[in-house]
């Protein structure tokens, strides 16, 4: 298998030996995660693109852990020459969002982080054009963050259909076949 | 060689003769979508459960459960199929990969406008059954959102377990309950096949929300046996769980026993409000989980409640029958004890029929509640059975559980095939014997629970399928061989499942010390004065009973092993639960 991993595991060594704070996996053939530090992401990034030729940003996306309090940028680079996709992870404080924009290197990175801006509520900082992204006027918690109660938002917002009043709760269906009543313990005093 | 190309250029037009063209056609032809292309949903309604999954997990609100002409609710099923609003449905696909049966499926068709509104809503699989050929959103194999796999249960291994009469089963840990009760989908159509239709979905919420004290209080609330349910209940529940479709079912006793065995007094978290003293009083015959568990409840509505039984403990066959290696008697004394603590008055040792009259509990109280249970064995019906060492499993039993000892031998055989033959033989090991089961049929025909036929088999038991006895031979008055066939299944006539048919001349003999009958008890009810056998109604050896357990004698109820054809514990518990809303009925106008 090494040989087949060869081309992975030299740009794994050089990423090492230029930053020892990078946590790099080979996760197949094809495919590298690097796990690093939010705050100094501008200049990794402009290393990959410039010394290993990871010309192309693919899309950057973004996950919320709110059990870690942190939220998690996934920057995806790609390498025409090596067909080798690089994943670059970086975890920043779920409290205080903030990031430098990597519009300098990649200038359509103006647009996936406008919309992580808008779904998750991380700064760029150096963002050249912050406007709303596809929401109007959104003044409610940003949607995709995991807290975001999208069921209660959907109930308060949208209309209910005419035609839909016969809906049963199934639990409370079954409990009236059986001619039973589901206690309710919740609210009771420990 | 100068304009050379252009006189080609007609020709060089025609390569494109053969090839599809881009633009739009009319008549329109519709183009292939994409491979896991999300457009309508298709349902295959008799697949189908009426879990709700789906409806639960839709972050757009666009299902309704409802009543659908046509569909029954039954064991497993609510009776009610989704119904999308494709007017909200946004096709991320989630109520797919959330469908425990797999039935709800997302198909290639999309195209719909209308300016009715009332026709976004389709329920799929009634409305669209011709979109079964268009399927093409499926749930995922590879990463399934369910979690199909049961957290394992840590038992003793067989050769460890014979040595004595240690519990088996151990029962999970913390992490390894909230894990398995995370799994639940939350649906409650497992409340349709419990008997007693226990408040499931709630007490494995509470168990996943790392909150037992509130598990233990729905649990409580209509069963006050659950630690002995979490150990030995026949769990008709697991049989429809969701889960169960596609994988394995929730371990819903295993939870039970696990939310059960955090508290060592239930009072102490149960709190229970007793109610005043009605002034109304009730006499209970027999201390089983029927007796019990009406007494339980009537004590808490404020009835005079008192049990009488026959065994020097309450507990009727959970105590007499069920080995301890399986529900241990601390387990059956701290759920007693706490029924004492609500105030039900139980005598132990007293026979009615005999230590007291029928009539005298019958003129001291307002209403009787019986609760006697199957306790008189069938007879094998064969030759030789009168000798010494010829005994019958539940005698046998109810002895090993007194704590006599029982000389059985170095060799036994079990004759039988069910649950009491398979606790006969697995506690006949722990005493030491070799032992042997002799079953007419098949071994996929043992009413056993499969996981006791397998735990029989680690432990040593040997199991002989299609085997019939046919005499039991002896010396000196004592058991010293028996004689049976092999039997070949035959198709039954009547449609029936196959019969075993003695095969001529394949016939074996085994020397053995013992032989232990297990094919079935009845009642006695020869404590019953003749005037009450003339006016109660039996029907084969049951008490015929309503809905609220009560009997062709309006102030006598009944419940349990003689009145039931399930025979468990769970069942008897649901009857005695019943028969409070019958006494409470009957005495109170309630
Ligand atoms: C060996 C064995 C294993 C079993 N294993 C399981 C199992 O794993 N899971 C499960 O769910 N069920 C099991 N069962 C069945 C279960 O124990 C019974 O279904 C359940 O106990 C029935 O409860 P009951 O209250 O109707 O009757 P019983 O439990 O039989 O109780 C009746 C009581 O009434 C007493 N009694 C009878 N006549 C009189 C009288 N005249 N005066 C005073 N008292 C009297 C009896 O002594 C007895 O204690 C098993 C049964 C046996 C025999
Ligand atoms: S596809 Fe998504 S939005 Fe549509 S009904 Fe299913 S869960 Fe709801
Ligand atoms: S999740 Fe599947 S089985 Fe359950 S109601 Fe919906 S379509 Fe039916």
């Amino acid at each position: 298998m090494s040989d087949t991993l060869q081309k992975e595991e030299q740009i794994k060594a050089s990423i090492n030996a230029a930053f020892r704070s990078a946590k790099v996996s080979i996760q197949r053939k094809g495919r590298i995660i690097v796990e690093f530090r939010g705050g100094i992401l501008p200049a990794f990034a402009s290393y990959l693109k410039e010394y290993l030729n990871f010309k192309h940003l693919s899309m950057i996306s973004g996950v919320d852990w709110p059990e870690d309090n942190q939220f998690e940028l996934v920057y995806h680079l790609w390498s025409y020459e090596q067909s080798i996709h690089v994943m670059v992870k970086v975890r920043l404080d779920r409290e205080a969002a903030k990031t430098k924009t990597l519009t300098p290197l990649w200038e359509h990175a103006e647009t996936y982080e406008r919309e992580i801006h808008e779904m998750l509520g991380v700064e760029f900082e150096g963002h050249p054009n912050m406007r709303d992204f596809i929401l109007e006027d959104w003044d409610d918690l940003p949607p995709m963050r995991r807290d975001f109660m999208t069921r209660e938002y959907v109930d308060e917002v949208y209309e209910w259909r005419k035609g839909r009043e016969d809906a049963q709760d199934v639990r409370q269906t079954i409990a009236e076949q059986y001619n039973t009543e589901v206690p309710n313990f919740n609210n009771e005093d420990k | 060689m100068k304009n050379i190309k252009g006189a080609l250029v007609p020709f060089s037009a025609l390569k494109y003769l053969g090839k599809k063209p881009h633009t739009v056609r009319y008549p329109f032809e519709k183009k292939k979508t994409a491979e896991r292309y999300r457009g309508f949903h298709f349902n295959e309604i008799e697949v189908c459960i009426g879990c709700g999954t789906c409806s639960t997990i839709c972050q757009n609100e666009a299902i309704d459960m409802i009543k659908i002409e046509g569909v029954e609710p039954g064991r497993g099923d609510s009776g009610l199929r989704p119904r999308i609003d494709n007017g909200r449905c946004c096709w991320c696909g989630l109520c797919v990969d959330m469908c425990p049966t797999g039935s709800l499926s997302l198909t290639d068709q999309y195209l719909h406008t209308s300016p009715d509104p009332d026709s976004y809503l389709l329920i799929p699989g009634v409305d669209n059954p011709e979109m079964k050929e268009n399927i093409s959103f499926t749930k995922s194999d590879t990463e399934p959102l369910l979690q199909f796999d049961r957290v394992p249960m840590r038992e003793l291994d067989g050769a460890e377990r014979v040595k004595s009469f240690a519990e088996v089963v151990l029962g999970y840990m913390q992490e390894e309950a909230r894990a398995e009760a995370t799994r639940c989908v939350d649906c409650g159509l497992c409340v349709t096949a419990c008997p007693d239709h226990m408040h499931i979905p709630e007490y494995i919420g509470a168990i996943a929300e790392a909150d037992d004290a509130k598990a233990l209080k729905y649990i409580y609330d209509n069963n006050p046996l659950p630690e002995m349910c979490g150990k030995v209940c026949t769990r008709q529940c697991e049989t429809v769980c969701a889960i169960g479709h596609l994988g394995e079912p929730i371990a819903i006793r295993w939870l039970k026993r696990y939310a059960t065995e955090q508290f060592p007094d239930p009072a102490a978290i149960l709190n229970p409000k007793i109610a005043e003293p009605n002034g109304k009083k009730v006499g209970i015959v027999g201390g089983g989980p029927a007796g019990l568990s009406a007494g339980y409840y009537l004590a808490l509505r404020g009835f005079d409640v008192n049990i009488y039984e026959a065994l020097p403990r309450m507990g009727g066959m959970t105590f007499a029958g069920i080995p301890k290696y399986r529900f241990p008697l601390d387990s059956l004394d701290k759920q007693i004890d706490y029924m004492k603590k609500v105030g039900v008055k139980m005598h132990n040792n007293v026979r009615v029929g005999k230590d007291i009259t029928f009539d005298k509990i019958r003129n001291d109280n307002d209403a009787v509640f019986i609760g006697i249970g199957f306790h008189v064995p069938y007879t094998l019906g064969l030759t030789g059975e009168d000798l010494e060492n010829s005994i019958q499993a539940i005698d046998f039993l109810r002895r090993v559980n007194i704590g006599e000892t029982v000389d059985v031998g170095k060799k036994v055989v079990v004759i039988g095939g069910g649950n009491v033959a398979i606790d006969a033989a697995r506690v006949s090991r722990r005493l030491g014997a070799e032992v042997t089961i002799l079953y007419r049929r098949r071994v996929e025909d043992m009413p056993a629970d499969w996981e006791e036929i397998e735990g029989a088999e680690d432990e040593g038991v040997h199991i002989v399928p299609q085997g019939i006895p046919l005499e039991i031979i002896g010396e000196n008055g004592k058991v010293k061989s028996i004689k049976y066939g092999m039997a070949e299944m035959v198709p039954d006539d009547k449609g029936g499942r196959p019969r075993p048919k003695l095969i001529e001349g394949d016939e074996h003999i085994l020397e053995v010390d013992t032989v232990i009958g297990a094919i079935g008890q009845e009642a006695d009810y020869s404590f019953l004065p003749k005037e009450i056998m003339d006016e109660l109604k039996i029907e084969r050896g049951r008490v015929v009973v309503n809905e609220l357990k009560q009997t062709s004698i309006p102030d006598i109820f009944a419940g349990g092993d003689n009145v039931n054809r399930t025979m468990d514990a769970i069942s008897a518990i649901a009857d005695g639960v019943r028969a409070v809303e019958g006494i409470s009925h009957y005495l109170l106008d309630e």
